[in-house]
């Protein structure tokens, strides 16, 4: 919201310093955003004096002038404008100066003579659409000064954030208002001084409401005979200063309102409203309806029109209709001024896309109370500006009349919330500086009326935040809360606890922590061929590429991958802890949300290849981590890692169970996907499901296991078998021999003899022991050799 | 003294000087180890020069006994002393091939995201202070992130958020606050819980992403003040930013809170004085002094309501913050969009 100092200052008497006003403003809740010079573009332009005229020798339209600045000097400018003439008062850019759209004036031979400037037009100056030629301003201005001095024009705009619940601040007078009860200054509203000029409107103009809620009030003038031309200087410039184009006298007398009082007022051509009626009720579904911007809409039933004796003719508060548009010809205007409900106007100005100051008022509320004042006010300036004649009376349909709210306020209780301890006067001078009628009768429990216009008090709570908010909530003394709170037993580690686990483990072994959006593209769940089923998708996404809530970490994990191999960085280890999201008709939400680890490893081992050794990552690290995550960090059961078939993105893809639950995927992106992200090495995934591991954690209980008191007796054995015989295959059969003196196998050596690709010799480390007594060499070779035997009975091995 | 005994004994000198002659001879403890062997070996120079010993007259071989002896340990002393020197050598020699500077074999190295650790630091500051965890939905329903809320369907207070819609009825969740109506709705008073987690807002420009961070906080209880409230924020933004940190709460509005307030905190780049030392204007702030940092409130009535709280009975404050916001200040990272990008090299700056 921009607010005019100059015309804040036409309420109240405002005379401090410039941000004083910003700053005391912000801390009562209307935040300033920022001070501006509106007339800031035209600054260096001066006032001149055309003391001489004269034809271009070399020119049929071109003149020569000579202009007076105010200098020592007369400049010589050459013009082009057909209305120049000896001794006008004109706007001059001299050289040097910067126009609006950017040009920099700068000396110039126009056919063969000099030109020291150049004499501005409205448009160049960004006054108006009016290019005819140049502005001829008053021979009153002082030849030499600035002319946005010259004018008086405004120098000091402010722009304020408006909370929504601050409709009364949508105008100059509201911040008039503020600015009043602020600096406890008096508030001086404009002098109504409108003559009517015979006729009764109630002859010309009926006004039906089909629905009270929808409209709970429509008045309207007549004023005959308007003569629609520019604008008067005064009000144009103060529009402008607000950032308003001004259009005609018309137009601009009911922007003026609505800036001014914060009433939306509409003209209609009074001669094209059929049937001498004004009714105001719903659209219906499927209607079509030319707005005056000349597009066709499609009305619904939840619509609000404006119609005449047999059409529509305005889409109520939003925009009127292009069939009752008031031309440059239209002699009588109709002038509306009426109240909507908020939501019916918010909706329809939402779902058409046709945000309007008219509208972002209406859908906040405007003040029922003034509206006469505003119409009144509104009929005065247009038939002074335009020469009409007002027709007497208001035709006026008010089926809902304004109530007076009136609240219970409990001073005592007041002051517990906010934490303060103030006198009661204090806040009966903060409402009775409002506008609110007070009644303490009851001193415990007084009876305050809200003002019109100050539609967000609504309730009791309501006037507390006055109290505070006049006061300063930045005054209320800090304390620390002191809470009787049970204290909880049995509450497991929440959910936050185990991810902030999880996290710190991501951390600790060496990964990155990633973040990505929760929503990727359809297409990167299609590239990844990932079922269409079971996508929560959104309605109105930004993009198409984030229309879909993941189902999969790996996505966002491989277009984080994508982003850093375009920039160079080929060495990728990185986690992630994010929800997945998948439709569920069951669920209050339409969706079950699942909490996911995912890894991505790409790339060399190791940052540098020494002391290292330079080599890439495999299955091996991303398993390895999986272990780690699993056995070392969790303490959970060993997982068990089985080849998975035909998986949509991972090949190999390997299952990872724990006690038999499925807790995620492991494996390395199918290459024709991976080089859509730019991979030119194995790019290795994991994607773990946290709440199958949380589940797991809380159910498991570590138990001490007393240290072995004997001591160990170790044997190696080397399995020569063919290449497609898994490490855990041999392991399962040598665990399985049933040796009770077994204590652990680890696997020791892997090697490949040349020339024989198809074979793979397996070293394995098997560990004896007993809990009782120490192990002679003889009983260990004994069942050394069962174990062998068993090897040799199931597996097609030898030693 | 007889010439056999006088001959033993010049025998055992002469032993003795050989040997301290060829002290430099060994120049590793390998022939030193040689060296020991041809004196003090069982077949050495010394254990040769004893054999005589046997033939000395019997008066003579106590002398002849001492004699050897001392010239034994002198021998077995400069060996000693030879392979101390040349210890002292060898370790020189590998010391002075130790490098110091070599690269040492580090772990990998981890990082969390910037936001995962200003979101730890300021959750730990509110558990210590007794506020507890809670978690929910991303995808929440409109009756949660809105209407109990106190924001019903048309109501201008939904433009303060541009909302990412999966159907009329749900969206994803705009802010953290929704967590206030689960938590009221699973127990009663008096409640202190705090909700971090992803919040959505169909926006994306230089200062908005489209997904981010907040912490939501909440407690209910009889007679719970905005000067609680005011006191609860100070301590938590002063352990955040700094003891000296001044905390500003202006008028706002928000529509579950009544009155409702915007935390401002003195500026962390110029200290509040709104300029830089060279006297220009602070760009973080502005100019103002001031950075906007949260929203809070005393929790509206309607709310109250929609819980099953009597309104009469129980206050309470709510108060929410953005966790990028703080991470931008706390860090000076300017771009918002680098936190959504996962650059390693952005990532790897946060241990």
């Amino acid at each position: 919201m921009l607010v005019s100092l100059n015309w804040l200052r036409e309420f109240v008497p405002y005379e401090g310093e410039v941000q004083a006003l910003g700053d005391k403003l912000t801390m009562l809740g209307l935040e300033l955003d920022g001070i501006v010079d509106p007339f800031a573009p035209v600054k260096d332009v001066v006032v001149g004096r055309v003391v001489e005229c004269e034809e271009h020798p070399e020119s049929d339209h071109l003149h020569v002038c000579t202009v007076d600045v105010g200098g020592p000097e007369t400049l010589g400018i050459v013009c082009g404008a057909p209305n120049v003439a000896k001794g006008q008062t004109v706007p001059v850019a001299m050289v040097g100066t910067t126009m609006p759209d950017g040009l920099v004036i700068k000396k110039a031979k126009l056919r063969g003579v000099k030109s020291c400037g150049m004499i501005c037009s409205e448009r160049e100056l960004g006054f108006s659409e009016d290019h005819e030629g140049i502005w001829v301003l008053g021979d009153d201005l002082k030849v030499g000064d600035k002319l946005v001095d010259a004018l008086g024009l405004e120098r000091v705009v402010f722009d304020f954030d408006i909370t929504p619940n601050r409709a009364d601040c949508l105008s100059i007078l509201g911040f008039a208002r503020e600015t009043a009860l602020a600096f406890d200054l008096p508030l001086t509203l404009p002098r109504l001084n409108l003559v009517e000029s015979g006729g009764d409107v109630n002859e010309q103009i009926t006004i039906r409401i089909d629905d009270p809620e929808l409209c709970p009030l429509y008045n309207a003038r007549i004023i005959r005979d308007v003569t629609t031309k520019k604008g008067p200087d005064w009000m144009r410039f103060k529009l402008l200063a607000l950032g308003q184009r001004p259009i005609s006298n018309i137009v601009d007398c009911t922007n003026y309102i609505m800036f001014e009082l914060g009433q939306p007022l509409h003209s209609f051509d009074y001669d094209r409203i059929a049937g001498k009626t004004i009714r105001v009720a719903p659209a219906s579904d499927g209607m079509k309806f030319t707005t005056l911007d000349g597009t066709e809409r499609t009305l619904t039933g939840a619509d609000l029109l404006i119609w005449d004796g047999d059409k529509p003719v305005g889409l109520a508060g939003v925009m009127g209709g292009l069939n009752s548009e008031m031309s440059a010809e239209a002699r009588n205007v109709l002038l509306e001024a009426a109240v909507f409900r908020p939501g019916t106007i918010r909706k329809t100005a939402r779902r058409l896309a046709l945000p309007s100051d008219a509208s972002y008022r209406f859908e906040r509320g405007v003040d029922q109370v003034m509206n006469r004042f505003c119409i009144d006010r509104a009929a005065q300036l247009m038939s002074e500006t335009s020469g009409g004649k007002v027709v007497a009376g208001v035709a006026s349909n008010e089926p809902r009349p304004w109530k007076d709210r009136v609240h219970g306020y409990r001073h005592d209780r007041c002051m517990r919330l906010l934490g303060l301890d103030l006198e009661k006067d204090f806040a009966k001078r903060v409402f009775e500086g409002e506008g609110c009628a007070v009644d303490d009768t009851n001193p415990d429990n007084w009876s305050v009326s809200s003002p019109s216009h100050r539609l967000d008090l609504e309730r009791e709570v309501d006037l507390y935040e006055e109290v505070g908010r006049v006061y300063g909530l930045d005054r209320i003394p800090a304390v620390l809360p002191k809470v009787a709170k049970a204290l909880e037993g049995g509450v497991a580690d929440s959910e936050y606890g185990f991810i902030r686990s999880i996290k710190l483990w991501g951390a600790g072994v060496g990964l990155n922590e990633a973040i990505n959006y929760s929503f990727v593209g359809d297409e990167d769940l299609d590239r990844l061929q990932l079922p269409f089923d079971g996508r929560v998708h959104i309605a109105n996404p930004l993009s198409e590429d984030q229309n879909v809530m993941r189902t999969h970490l790996a996505p966002g994990l491989l277009n984080t991958l994508k982003y850093n191999m375009a920039h160079g960085n080929g060495h990728i280890r990185v986690f992630e802890v994010a929800k997945r999201f998948f439709a569920d008709a069951e669920s209050e939400t339409e969706t079950r949300e699942r909490l996911g680890l995912g890894i991505l490893l790409y790339g060399p081992r190791h940052a540098a290849d020494w002391p290292w050794g330079a080599a890439d990552v495999d299955y091996l690290d991303i398993k390895g981590h999986v272990e780690h995550l699993v056995r070392n960090h969790l303490k959970l059961s060993e997982p068990e890692f089985e080849l998975a078939k035909d998986h949509a993105f991972l090949e190999p893809c390997v299952e990872v169970r724990i006690d038999g639950a499925l807790a995620g995927l492991v494996g390395k992106v199918k290459a024709e996907m991976a080089d859509f992200y730019h991979a030119r090495k194995d790019v290795w995934l994991a994607e773990l499901d946290l709440d199958v591991l949380k589940g797991l954690s809380e159910a498991h209980a570590i138990r001490f296991a007393p240290l072995p008191v004997f001591p160990p007796s170790r044997r190696d054995v080397t399995v020569i078998g063919p290449a497609t015989l898994t490490a855990g295959a041999i392991r399962k059969v040598i665990e399985g021999a049933g040796v009770d003196i077994l204590e652990s196998v680890e696997l020791v050596a892997e090697y490949v003899p040349e020339g024989k690709q198809e074979e793979r010799n397996l070293s394995f480390r098997l560990t004896y022991r007993s809990a009782t007594k120490t192990l002679k060499d003889k009983q260990v070779d004994k069942e050394h050799q069962r174990v062998l035997e068993a090897l040799q009975a199931k597996l097609p091995v030898h030693f | 003294m007889n010439d056999a005994l006088k001959s033993f004994l010049e025998g055992l000198d002469g032993l003795a000087q050989d040997c301290e002659s060829r002290k430099g001879q060994a120049c590793s403890l390998k022939e030193l180890e040689e060296l020991r062997i041809e004196f003090l070996g069982r077949k050495g120079k010394l254990a040769k020069a004893m054999t005589e010993l046997g033939a000395l007259d019997n008066a003579d071989k106590p002398a002849g006994g001492k004699k050897a002896n001392e010239v034994k340990q002198r021998i077995t002393e400069l060996m000693d002393q030879m392979e101390a020197e040349l210890t002292a050598a060898e370790t020189g020699r590998v010391l002075s091939r130790f490098d110091p500077t070599m690269p040492g074999r580090k772990p990998w190295a981890g990082s969390l995201h910037p936001v995962t650790l200003v979101m730890q630091e300021i959750t730990s500051v509110l558990a210590g202070l007794g506020f507890e965890y809670v978690a929910g939905p991303e995808v929440e329903n409109d009756w949660h992130n809105f209407e109990a809320l106190n924001i019903p369907p048309e109501h201008p207070a939904r433009d303060m958020q541009d909302t990412l819609y999966v159907s009329d009825k749900i969206v994803l969740r705009t802010h953290t606050s929704g967590m206030q109506v689960r938590s009221m709705l699973k127990k009663q008073p008096p409640i202190a819980v705090i909700a971090p987690g992803k919040v959505y807002r169909r926006d994306s420009d230089l200062t908005h992403t489209p997904m981010f961070h907040q912490i939501e906080g909440l407690l209910v209880d009889r007679n719970v003040s905005m000067g609680d409230l005011r006191g609860t924020l100070t301590v938590f933004v002063r352990q955040i930013f700094g003891a000296g940190t001044n905390v500003r709460f202006r008028p706002s509005f928000f529509p579950f809170t009544e009155p409702s307030a915007e935390v401002d905190i003195s500026c962390v780049m110029c200290g509040g004085k709104g300029h830089q030392k060279d006297g220009s204007p602070c760009r973080v702030c502005k100019g103002t002094g001031w950075v906007e940092i949260l929203g809070c409130g005393m929790v509206d009535p309607n709310v109250f309501k929609c819980v099953g709280y009597d309104p009469e009975q129980y206050t309470g404050f709510a108060f929410g913050l953005g966790i990028e916001r703080v991470a931008m200040l706390k860090y000076g990272i300017g771009d918002l969009r680098m936190f959504f990008e996962n650059d390693v090299r952005f990532l790897e700056q946060f241990a």
